[in-house]
Order: C-alpha cells, then structure tokens, then sequence
C-alpha cells in the first residue's frame, strides 16, 4: 500500500470503481497526487503507476500532456489567468501584465515567499466575466485591480497564517 | 420565457430564468422533472429515436450532426454501449454548457438517460473539461441526488418498456486541461486514460471499435442532450415550431467581446445578427462600431460586419451562405479598436497551444503560422509572408487528421481574405513602421487593447 | 483460397487479398510505393503522419441492382471522397480506387515533407541515419527542394539524451530529429508489450520519453526501434558514431545465442581497430517471416564483442609438465592425434550448441572412426529431441500467423529469458487471438500474455501435463479444440528425465489431440544455444554424456562446452578422463585446467556455417569478419585431427562437409548450401531501398532456411509413449527445493565481452518466498549463502514472492562458480 492509497483510499475505491478498466482513473489519481505533493513529483507518478496498474513511463506522459498537471513546484496559490481572444478584447492581456508587474514575477515564475505561481492559460469558459483567472481550479471572475489586490492580500495572509500556525 | 418581438418562447435550456433554484432535484421534479425519462420508458427505443429525429434536433457541440441519425447508428445488439457526454466546452468564446451544468443540472442528466435507454448503454460519462472543477464537484452532487431518488443507478425503481429494471449509472470525468479532448474520438482516449489524441476514423465511435473501451458509443454535446427532455415531453411537432427550416428549437449564443452585455443568449434558430448584437446584447460599446464578428469561436472564419450580414438570419443552412458556420455559437464581436493581424495571431497561439502533436500539418503548421505572425506583428514581415501563411494554412487544411487542424488555419485564411488590407498596412504600411520604431516591447508585440469596464456581476 | 477483390491503382485493375492494408497491397502487387513514415507494416496504423494521402474513390454501384453505374464514355463512374486519405488507415475493398500521382497527391506529399522538415535540423552529415535514412530519401523523392521556414525559426532541442540512466543508456535520443511517427512507441507497446516510451508534453513540445524501472528504455527488443525509427532520433550506443551506412557490407548470418536461430546481418567494415581486417560494426535483423519477421534480440544486437574479445584463446596449447603452453597447429594435433590413437576405442565427444552442423559431423566422424562409441550433448537441462524429431512443430509452420481459433502452452520455460524471439511472437499470436496457456511452479514474464496462468509444485510440470483432463478439463478441452496447438516445453525446475516425461507428456497430447503433422501444429522446446537441434539430429544427447560421466573414457573431446563453468558436479567426473582434448572460443576451465591438447575455434562470425534451430530449420551463416589469431573452425581443427590421426581426410570448406551431410544424413537430405540459400518474396516487402517502409531490417539475400521435416510430417505413425514420472526432490527439513532459472543476460563466456550491456547483468540473485525469508530473518537484498547440488554460492536475496514456498530461484551464469544445473534441494544461510 502506498502513500495515496493509505491517505485517499476512500476517495480512489470511489474512482476506481467508475471505470471497467483501472487506467482510467489515471487523470484522477494524477489529480490526488498533485494534491498530496503540490506537483507531479516522481514519487506520485510511481504511486498513480502502481494504483492503475499502468507503467509509469504512460503516466509520466498523461501528466505532460495535459496543462493541469505541473511537473514543477507551483506556489501555493496557482493563479492561471485567460488571456484568450475574448478575455483579451475586454483588457485581459494588460490585466495579466499588471499582474505579473504587482507580483513581481515573470510569466510562470513563482513569488520569493513561495506564495504565488502566475501564467497566462487559453480561454477558462468565462468569456463573459473577463478578466478573470483560476486560482487553484476555482474561478475568479469579473476582476479588476482593485479586486485583485484584495484578493492577493487574503490569499497571502492566509498562506502566512497557515505557514505560522504549522510552525 | 424569451421574448423575441412579439412572441414569447419558453426557455428549454436555460429553464431557470422562469424557474428559480431548477437546479434542484425537488424543484426540478416538481416542474415536470424526469417525466421526460419516464414517458420515453414506456416507449420502445426505437420510437424515441424516432422523435428525436424527427425533431431536427442537431448537434450543438459544432458539427450540427442531427442526434437521432447518430443514435440510430449504435448497434442495439451489442451488449455494452456507452452515452459520453461532451462537456469539454474549450472552444474559444464557448461557455454555455457551464452555465447548463450548473443551474439546470437534472435535464442534461434527463436527457443524458433518454439517450442511454435509446441505445442500450450500461453508463453515462460526462467529460468535464478540468477547469470545471467545482462544476463537476456540484453535478456530482445532483447525479447523487438522482441515485438516492431512484431515477438512475443500480437500485433505480425505473423500469423500461420490457418491464426490465433501468439501471443506467452516470458519472463525471474531469479532463485536465486540453482542448483537443472536446474532439470526440481525443475524448474517449482521455477517457480511458490515455493521451487525449484523435484516433482515426473508422471505426467511428457509434462502431465496434471505435467507441470507448472499443463498444459503440454515443457522443453528445451537453446542450444537445439537454434539448431531449423537452422534445420527448411535448414532441417533435411541438419542437419544430421553435425556429426555422432545418435548424429546430432554441440555441444558446455565447456574446463576449466588445459588446455591453456579454452572456449567454438562449434564442430560437432565425433571429438575425442585428438582433443578437443590439437587443439582446447591448449593441456596441460607446462611441464604437461593430467591426468583425467570429460566429462560430476561434475555430469558424471571421466576417466583416455590414448591413447585410446583420441581416442575416441565424440558422446553420444562412451562415454557410456567408461562407462561415454557426457552428457552437460563440460569437466573438470586435470593434473598430480591433486589429485583425492581432486576432489571427491571438486564435493562432490558441491553437498552438492546443495541438495534440499527433499529425504532422497541424503540429508544425500551428507552430510555423506563429512564427511568421510574430514576426509580422514585430514589424519584421513582408509582403511575401502573408502570401507563406496563407499557403501554409492553406496546406494545412486538406491533410490534417482531425478537424482542429482546419479549425487553426481558418483564422489565416479568412483574416487575410477578408481583411487584406490589415495585412498590408503590417507588412508595407504604417503599422510596421511604428512597430519597428517601437522595438520589441517587453512583454507583448500585441497592441494594446482600451481597458474596459468589467461587465456586472 | 483466400477472399480477393478488384481494385484500381493508377487505372490499372488488380485482383489482392481481401482484408490488407492498401500501403502493402499497393507495394507488392502493383509495385506502387505510396512514402510513409509513421504506418509499419508490422504494426496497426495511426494515421499520424499524413505522408500517404490519396485520392480515394468507390466505383459507384446501383443501390437496387446492385449493376456498376456507368458514366457517359461507358466507364464505370467513380464516387471520389471530397478529401483526400491515408492508404495506411484503408483496408482494400471491392471496386477502390486511388490515384497515387495526381497533382493533389504529389502536392499533399510535398507539403507533408516541408511540414516535417520545419523542425528537422540539417544535421545530415553527422547523422548516424545518413544515408540510409527515409526522411532523407523521401525528402529527395518528394520534397520541394529548398526551405520557406526561417532557420531561426526552428525549435532547438536536447541532443544525444539517454534513454534511461546516462551510464547504462543503451538507446540514445535526438529530440530535435525526431518527426514524431510513434513508431517506436507503437513497437514498445504493440510488438513488445512493455509500454517504456512514450510520448510527453504535446503539440510541437512532443517528445519521446521513458520513465520506467529500473534501467529506463530497457526491454530485450529495445534496438528494434532503432531500425524502425524514419530518422536519425534513436541510435544505439553500441553503433552511434560508428561507421557510414554506405562503408559497411552486409554478410548475412544467424543469432548465435538460442533456438529461435534469428535471421541476422553483420554489417562489416574493414577497420583500423581490427588491423585493417573486416570488423562487426553493427548487427542488424534479416527478414525471415517465418523465424523472426524483421526483429531481433538486444543480446543479440549488442553480444557480438566476444567475437572479438582478446581474451579469446588464439593459438594451439599443449600441456607439458602440468603447464599449458603455445604450441603451432602441427605440434597440437599430432600431440592429440597420438593420444586418440593410443586410446583404442575409449574415445568420446561432448559437444555444446554452438557447434554447428559441419563441426559436429566432423567431430561424430572423427569419433566414430576412432572406435568410440558415446556422443555427448552439452547442456544437459533439457533432452527430448528425438520428440521433436517426430513431432515438433509441423513443417510450414508460421508462429506469426497464429490467432484466434489456436491454442498455445508453454510449460516449465521462462520463455522471454529463455528465448525471447518466440515470446515476442507468441505475445502477438495472443494478440491476435490464440488462447495461450502458461504452466509453470513460478510467475514469469509470459504470465502477462496468458489467458490462463497455471501453477503446479516445482519439479511436477509433467505431473499435470499428464494428467491434464483431471487437473483442469477447461484448459484441456481448450487445448484439444483449438484449430491449430503449439506446445513449448523448457526444463525449468525439471531434472533431466523429469524433462523427458515432461516432452513425452506433450507429444501425447498432441498425437492424442491430432496437433501433430500439420503447419502451427506441434512441440517446441527451449533448447539451449543456436544448435540444439543440429545436436540431435547428428547423434548427440544428454542421455550419452551422462554414459560418458559415469564410465571415463580415456580421452575425451570436449568442444565448445564449458563443463566446468556450467555445471557444479562436472569436475568429479571430468578428472577422471586421461585426455582432454578441448576447442573452444576461449581458455575456459576444461581447457586451462584438464586439456592436453587446448585447440582455438572460431566463432560463428568468422566462418561459414549451418545451425538447425529449434523448429528444425538448417540455415546458413556466413564469413564475415576477420580471423582472430590462429582459431580454425572446428570442423576443419577436427578434420585434420582426423587426418593426423589417419582416421580420414580433411575437407577442404564447409559447403562439401554440409553437401556429404546431405548425402549420409536421411535428415539432411538435399540440404545443400545451395538450397538452403534460396530466397523467395516475403510478405510484407521490406528491407529494398524502401528504408521508409519496414526500416532498416535487411532483405534476405542470404537464405530462408530448410526445414527438416518431422516424422509425423512425412506421414509416419507417431505412438504415444510412456510418460516415466520421475519424483521432484525432497527437501530434508531445513532444506529448500532449489529451481535453476534462465537469465537471457549472463555472464556467460559469449556474452560477457560485450561490455555495454553488463549494466543489464543482474548482480548473483536467488529469489525467495517472502514467508520463508521471515522463518529465516532474511531481508530484501540480503546476502546469503545457498549450498546446494555441489555448489556453493553467495548471492543476495530477492524476497519479492517470484518463489514458492519452501522453494529457492537461483539464477545460472550469474555468479563466477557454477551453480546446478537441474532442480535439486540444498540449505540457505544469512551470512
Ligand atoms: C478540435 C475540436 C474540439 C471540439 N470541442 C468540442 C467541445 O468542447 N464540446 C463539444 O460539445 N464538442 C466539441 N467538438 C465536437 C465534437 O467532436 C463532437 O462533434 C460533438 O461532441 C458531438 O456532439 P453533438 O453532435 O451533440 O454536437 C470539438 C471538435 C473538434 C474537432
Ligand atoms: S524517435 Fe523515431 S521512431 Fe520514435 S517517434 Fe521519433 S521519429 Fe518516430
Ligand atoms: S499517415 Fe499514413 S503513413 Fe503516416
């Protein structure tokens, strides 16, 4: 028994038990993994291998193929904002620039205190509500800079507070 | 009720505008929820697929394929068949599924049960793109609700018209990312766990074979499935009335771009672009024009906004006339601030971005467009170059595998044939001159887009 | 006769089988080369490449009637598909038509070229794949001839990237090469089924990668890929830089190593590191459809440096004063002649697998004119072959063409250690349908091609074959219904007679179930080495060299078997033989510790040659690389034996040994070099200058081989026979019943030389039951000590549940000291 199966085992018998064919439930897994270990680490994939009877080379694969996995370590809060043409007629580009600017990070970089991870992502299905940007797959819509400010002050206390209650 | 003129048409989709909190199995039930399913029980499967191919009823995920020819196409005697649901909702400018999900939950399941009784199937998968993380997570909750209530799963107290206990499970799969698993053959790969790349056809997924885990499988797009309860419970006749000619019953627009109220817009099949722009979505933003409308998202040709266009009625067969496509109905509008080049580049970089890898004219094609569209944008282009990626994307099209390859050389193609002289003033004009003067800024080579007034929550 | 229907290519009409794919039809039929890059012959299509467009078209036939519709010139009217498709994805079907030159192919094909080449670097003449390579021969077939995507444009990649750790990479990667077909991705799954590559990211991003345990890219089959690769992505360390396709020449030959007897090329060079003699640069797979397709063994592919090894025994020695030293050639055998002749008729043979047929009809000459009476055969794991002889595996046979409706059985054998070529074909013929039954006391890597898994207690294979019905009527029913049933039996936890009541109990199911006489009906066993087979049919047996370890003769020839290494209880016996007389590849323990007379022999690279593989094929093996020192072949070192000891004369080549073979041996009858060295078409077409299509696999210009037919073959009656159970040893308490396995990378003397692959080598092992290691308080990678039939070993301990309780797997040719050879019972140890 792994780690994942020990710490998740109700949550991946829940999942397994959807498919006729354990590989199935490779995204899924691939999901928990990133979950326990904040991204796609070695050890994950050999444990997401193990549960779908799968060679780890395939999930391996199946984690590089799609966005939402990250191989590398992301920050606490992975803010992913549209930048996509319609997100972008309504301003999104300049919004994801500003972004970056107050974070102080390069596309893709992660703030110093290891807070914040910010890219740019095609479009999220919520044209209509740009700017906007998932943070750690939950939507955040209809932003503007004030909002946003807000939001990464929360987001940072909480991290802080956290990383203080653990200490 | 929609009101269009002086008619009022009812909601199919988006029921709760009429009824508030339908996303409820309660509320939903007590308004005539499941009965779609319950009627369709009684009946053989072969009359359901009857009605909803006499409804006309088309594939709203973007090919328009009619639903009832694609269900009579699963061999009712093979012992496991599957119903996905396509729920990927990626296309650039799409996102009315999302909003069906969420708020009227139960008639995609409803319909999603119709269709599996239709054609025999054990399950229901619904393949939720990844980013619809807590729109899974709900509909997990109402496919629940429906178990505990029995209208689906193994201890249903449904039974169909034999008498035999209807036992359909349904579940949700979350995609992680990837727009090409929308491409129905990419999804049932990524459904199995595998890379979310087309598979060639045939066998197409309604044959041995082709289908998920190999078995005849039907795929749907969520409003399609949504529209069948409906259909079902007051009959194609009834259905037909809604809309003109070929294109039956209502459809969802996706307005986003320069437009005061961007959303979504349920409307019967005929109303014009004039209507769709100025009275249900505001019209232009203030002191602006109506430039350039893409119907169809990122994947469909662009059309230059004139009279006459606004006049055009909104039907599948209409648009073909305009040499563009209906397609999912995402209508991207752009103004007169807009720069066409910059769209071509912007739709390209999606689909970039978005190429699975698998066929050769798509994987470099995408790559090699950018390339020269970067360049022109720098101000580095010739004339010569837009004649290359109109050639490249031109080649693109008739060799690719799948049909994302042609969805990514339309924006070139048409962007150039419909708006040369954007180009021009790129590669010999103004535009590249002040773009070489201006170097290579920073961040970006697109120009800078108006800030805009985020729209009301 | 199979279905045919009527197609038209380029307006021509032709009648082909129903149910191919049209890429292959158009090639072999109608000589019409549609390019591809990603579809293989050997593997399903994907359609990823788009290099094999067409128009494609349906003639047009009256729904009601079902008349052909004319048009108005009276032809048959043509429906054409609005686009164009892949040939690859098509199966031909009644009344197709294709255009293969139109404009609109030849621009699609242009297109795909320039497509590809976008991010292709021009690399060309520093490529391994230069010149033989189909990106490049396409491009110049196809290709518009000059570049529109800007070079600073193009995607810079990693180069030369392991797949797998940096130190024991055997395959190498060239990101910026690759065109993304899949194909080795596809083998890995498909041909191999060890799913090791794949691909990561997506997009233009799509790389191939591996990830898998422990070694990466590691499987027996891994260099296959690099045939098949349509560029220069994947080379082989071993080859990488080696040679210029275009300097080497191909010499046709045969895998050395096991009884599958692979089809292979040695491409040779004359080289400076070899004195300016014809070197092996590479070793290549030769198609032979019926025997390995186009695919070959790693071991294979990379065990070639022991034919080059200096450790190799180069000259003649004779003992004097208890010191073996160099001697010439005349000196040597007069020293030997004299000793057969002084022996009066106490004169014997053991021969190992490597001797071909020629050596071993010399050494069978020499010996019975010597007035001996005992041919031994070395090993002695397996026996059985006058079964084979009877009822193997029928002529005409075609493993690749098992499938649904057959049956297959493989009994007592790690076959993929074993014999990997018929594992990788029978993994197919699973694939394929046939119902694949694998019996053994432990788990193997063929248990994840079975359709049934049996297990029975170690030593007792022949136990439950014999008692089939009763032990499980399923299986035995399958078995006897199947349209066609192939057995393969190894001797894996089998003493000696333990293998032959196993062998009997097959061939009687099969005559009892009529699978005998018939093409994919019939026995097979693992026999060790290339020749096992030519063994027996030249007189050798284990049953003999157990005669002639029980009673010593007082000289005895051992040629090319390594008693000592081999096996632990061989030394008590070969100590008493007055004269050794040894040949052998290298100065191994019988010749440096017992042999009079120690006499170089040459490998199979060096010389020509025949090898009878286990399906009873004799094929030829030819000259291709320079002699090492003085080493003769053994035919020509026995022949003047024979000669100095004026017992006969020497031949002079090994084609007039092979043809007085066929003139003497009823076997062997009409297998001449000649006949053996025929060709005829094979299906599908590869290895011509088509790189693009099959890959680099080579066209057999050397011999499809003849095969000696069986006795059921011919007609005869074939009985059933007694099956003599033997009882599986009993472990005294404390004791373990100890199971001798089969490792396909050892450190045996052939294989060790190849350094690049010692990595592989499994350092000295023995599995254990996990239950037994916790009454023993052994732990994972524990070392402990195994005393056991006459050896005693240290090795470390495995406790992962490959070994039934109260068993031990002990690995043979792992460890420097012999361990035994058959199942026995013996003590283990913490140390
Ligand atoms: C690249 C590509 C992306 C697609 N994305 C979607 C999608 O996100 N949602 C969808 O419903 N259909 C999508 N489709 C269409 C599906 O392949 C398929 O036609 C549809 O799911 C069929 O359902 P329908 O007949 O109900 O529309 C896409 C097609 C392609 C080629
Ligand atoms: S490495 Fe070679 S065989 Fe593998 S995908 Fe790339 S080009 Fe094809
Ligand atoms: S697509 Fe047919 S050969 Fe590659």
């Amino acid at each position: 028994m792994n780690t994942l199966q020990q710490k998740y085992a109700e949550r991946i018998t829940v999942t397994l038990d959807k498919y006729p064919d354990k590989r199935s439930a490779v995204m899924p897994m691939l999901y928990i993994a990133q979950e326990e270990y904040g991204h796609i680490t070695p050890e994950g994939i050999a444990q997401v291998a193990e549960i779908c009877d799968m060679d780890p080379t395939q999930v391996k694969s199946i984690a590089g193929f799609y966005t939402m996995y990250s191989e590398k370590p992301k920050g606490k809060y992975w803010l992913q904002v549209c930048v996509d043409l319609p997100c972008a007629l309504r301003g999104a580009d300049e919004f994801h620039h500003w972004l970056l600017d107050e974070l102080g990070i390069e596309e893709g970089g992660t703030t110093a205190d290891g807070v914040f991870t910010a890219e740019h992502v095609m479009c999220l299905a919520a044209c209509d509500k740009a700017p906007m940007l998932q943070c750690n797959f939950h939507f955040e819509e209809n932003l503007d800079k004030d909002k946003m400010r807000a939001k990464l002050k929360a987001w940072r206390d909480e991290a802080l507070a956290a990383k203080n209650g653990k200490k | 009720m929609i009101t269009v003129g002086d008619r009022q048409i009812p909601n199919i989709i988006y029921r709760e505008v009429d009824v508030p909190n339908i996303r409820e199995f309660d509320v939903y039930v007590k308004n005539g929820g499941y009965e779609g399913l319950k009627k369709a029980l009684g009946m053989t499967r072969a009359a359901v697929i009857q009605e909803v191919k006499e409804s006309n009823l088309r594939g709203r995920g973007g090919a328009g394929f009619p639903a009832g020819v694609k269900w009579s196409f699963i061999p009712q005697d093979n012992p496991v068949n599957y119903v996905t649901v396509n729920a990927d909702e990626s296309e650039t400018g799409t996102f009315k599924d999302r909003q069906i999900m969420e708020n009227n939950p139960h008639q995609l399941i409803e319909g999603a049960l119709i269709c599996a009784y239709a054609v025999k199937a054990k399950a229901v998968y619904i393949y939720l793109r990844g980013e619809f993380w807590d729109v899974a997570h709900a509909l997990d909750k109402h496919i629940a609700d429906a178990r505990k209530a029995g209208v689906l799963g193994k201890n249903s107290a449904l039974k169909d018209a034999d008498g035999n206990p209807f036992t359909v499970e349904v579940y949700t799969h979350l995609g992680a990312g990837a727009y090409i698993c929308g491409e129905e053959s990419a999804l049932l790969n990524s459904l199995e766990g595998k890379l979310g790349q087309p598979r060639v056809r045939p066998p197409f997924p309604a044959q041995k074979g082709g289908g998920l885990y190999s078995e005849p499988t039907v795929v749907n797009n969520v409003e399609t499935l949504a529209n069948v309860p409906w259909i079902i419970s007051n009959g194609a006749a009834e259905y037909k009335k809604i809309g003109v000619g070929g294109s039956s019953g209502t459809k969802v627009f996706c307005m986003s771009g320069h437009v005061k109220k961007p959303g979504n817009y349920e409307l019967p099949f005929g109303i014009t672009f004039r209507e769709l722009l100025y009275d249900y979505a505001g019209g232009p933003l203030d002191g602006r024009e109506f430039k350039a409308i893409l119907p169809s998202g990122g994947s469909g040709p662009i059309i230059r906004v004139t009279d006459e266009l606004l006049d055009t009625p909104l039907t599948y067969e209409d648009l073909q006339k305009h040499n563009s496509i209906l397609g999912s109905a995402s209508v991207i509008v752009m103004d007169d601030t807009t720069d066409i080049v910059w769209v071509a580049s912007k739709v390209i970089k999606f689909f970039k971005h978005e190429s699975c890898g698998k066929c050769t004219p798509c994987r470099e094609g995408t790559y090699w467009l950018d390339k020269v569209l970067d360049r022109i944008l720098r101000g580095e282009g010739k004339p010569s170059d837009v004649d290359l990626i109109a050639n490249v994307a031109n080649n693109m099209k008739p060799t690719t595998l799948c049909a994302l390859g042609e969805f990514a050389a339309n924006p070139v193609i048409w962007t150039i044939k419909n708006f040369p002289e954007e180009f021009k003033a790129w590669v010999e004009g103004d535009k590249k001159a002040a773009a070489l003067q201006a170097g290579k800024s920073a961040h970006h080579s697109a120009p800078k887009v108006a800030a805009l007034p985020a729209a009301g929550d | 006769m199979a279905k045919t229907v009527t197609i038209t290519i380029d307006d021509k009409q032709y009648e082909v089988p129903a149910g191919t794919n049209l890429v292959d039809v158009a090639k072999f039929h109608a000589n019409n080369d549609i390019p591809v890059f990603c579809y293989h012959p050997k593997m399903a299509p994907v359609g990823m490449c788009r290099m094999c467009l067409v128009e494609q078209g349906a003639i047009e036939k009256d729904r009601a009637s079902g008349e052909v519709v004319l048009d108005e010139a009276g032809q048959p009217k043509v429906r054409w598909m609005p686009k164009l498709q892949t040939a690859c994805t098509q199966m031909v079907a009644d009344g197709m038509v294709i255009r293969t030159q139109s404009e609109q192919v030849k621009a699609a094909r242009e297109n795909v070229v320039e497509f590809l080449l976008t991010s292709h670097p021009l690399d060309c003449p520093i490529c391994d794949k230069g010149g033989e390579c189909p990106l490049q021969n396409l491009t110049m077939e196809h290709g518009k001839g000059g570049t529109r995507m800007a070079y600073e444009d193009k995607q810079h990649l990693d180069k030369h990237v392991p797949l797998g750790e940096a130190d024991s990479a055997l395959i190498f990667l060239d990101e910026e090469r690759c065109i993304q077909c899949a194909r080795c991705v596809r083998f890995q799954d498909e041909i191999v089924g060890d799913d090791v590559l794949a691909f990561h990211e997506r997009g233009r991003r799509l790389q191939i990668i591996t990830n898998s345990e422990p070694h990466g890219f590691d499987t027996y089959f891994s260099g296959n890929t690099t045939d098949i690769c349509p560029v220069g992505a994947l080379t082989t360390a071993d080859f990488r830089f080696g040679a210029r396709p275009w300097e080497l020449t191909e010499i046709p030959s045969i895998d050395p190593f096991d009884a599958a007897g692979s089809n292979i090329s040695l491409s040779t060079r004359l080289d400076r590191d070899f004195g300016g003699r014809a070197m092996i640069k590479r070793v290549m797979p030769r198609q032979n459809e019926e025997v390995n397709e186009i695919w070959i063994s790693d071991k294979v592919r990379f065990g070639h440096h022991f034919t080059r090894s200096d450790d190799r025994l180069m000259t003649p020695m004779a003992r004097s004063g208890g010191s073996l030293s160099a001697t010439s050639w005349a000196d040597a055998l007069s020293a030997a002649a004299s000793k057969i002749k002084a022996a009066g008729g106490s004169v014997a043979a053991i021969a190992g697998s490597g001797m071909s047929n020629e050596d071993l009809y010399a050494l069978k000459q020499l010996v019975s004119a010597a007035g001996g009476k005992h041919l031994g055969a070395w090993p002695i794991t397996h026996t059985g072959a006058d079964l084979l002889a009877q009822v193997g595996l029928g002529k005409g046979s075609n493993l690749g063409t098992l499938g649904k409706g057959d049956a297959v059985l493989v009994i007592a054998s790690d076959l993929e250690e074993e014999v990997p070529m018929w594992r990788l074909r029978l993994k197919r013929a699973h694939d394929r349908g046939a119902y694949v039954v694998v019996a053994n006391a432990r788990k193997t890597r063929m248990d994840d091609f079975a359709d049934v898994v049996v297990r029975y207690d170690a030593g007792k294979a022949a136990h439950w074959l014999a008692d089939l019905k009763a032990q499980n009527a399923q299986v035995a029913e399958k078995l006897a219904g199947a349209n066609n049933l192939v057995v393969v039996t190894g001797s894996e936890g089998l003493t000696l007679d333990g293998h032959r009541a196993l062998m009997q109990a097959a061939a009687n199911l099969l005559i009892e179930t009529q699978h005998v006489g018939k093409a994919n009906n019939g026995l097979l066993s693992t026999l060790p080495g290339a020749n096992g087979m030519g063994l027996h049919y030249l007189g050798f047996s284990p049953e003999q060299t157990r005669d002639i370890a029980k009673a010593a003769p007082k000289v005895l020839i051992v040629a090319q078997a390594e008693l000592l290494a081999d096996d632990p209880n061989a030394e008590a016996w070969l100590s008493k033989v007055e004269t050794v007389i040894s040949l052998s590849l290298f100065p191994d323990a019988v010749a440096t510790k017992y042999a009079a007379v120690a006499l170089p022999i040459q490998s199979f690279a060096e010389r020509d040659g025949t090898f009878t593989n286990g399906e009873r094929r004799v094929q030829r093996f030819y000259t291709a690389q320079g002699p090492l020192g003085e080493a003769l072949p053994a035919w020509q070192a026995l022949g003047r034996l024979a000669e100095a000891a004026g017992l006969g004369k020497a031949k002079l080549s090994a084609s007039s040994v092979m043809l007085e073979i066929s003139q003497t041996i009823p076997a062997f009858e009409g297998m001449t070099y000649k006949a053996i060295s025929a060709v005829t078409k094979q299906f599908p077409d590869v290895g011509g200058n088509d790189l693009y299509y099959g890959g680099t696999a080579y066209q057999n210009r050397g011999g499809l081989g003849l095969v000696i037919p069986t006795s059921a073959d011919k007609g005869g009656a074939v009985a059933t026979g007694k099956v003599s159970l033997t009882d599986a040893p009993k472990p005294g308490s404390g004791e373990f019943v100890v199971i001798p396995s089969t490792r396909l990378y050892n450190k045996e003397s052939v294989f060790k030389p190849s350094v690049l692959v010692h990595p592989r080598i499994m350092a000295p092992y023995a599995e254990i039951n996990s239950a037994d290691a916790k009454k023993l308080g052994i732990e994972q990678g524990a070392v402990v000590e195994i005393t056991a039939g006459g050896a005693t070993v240290r090795v470390k301990a495995h406790v992962n549940g490959g070994a039934p309780e109260g068993s031990i797997v002990l690995p043979r040719h792992l460890t420097d000291q012999a361990v035994p050879v058959a199942i026995t019972t013996g003590k283990v140890s913490k140390v």
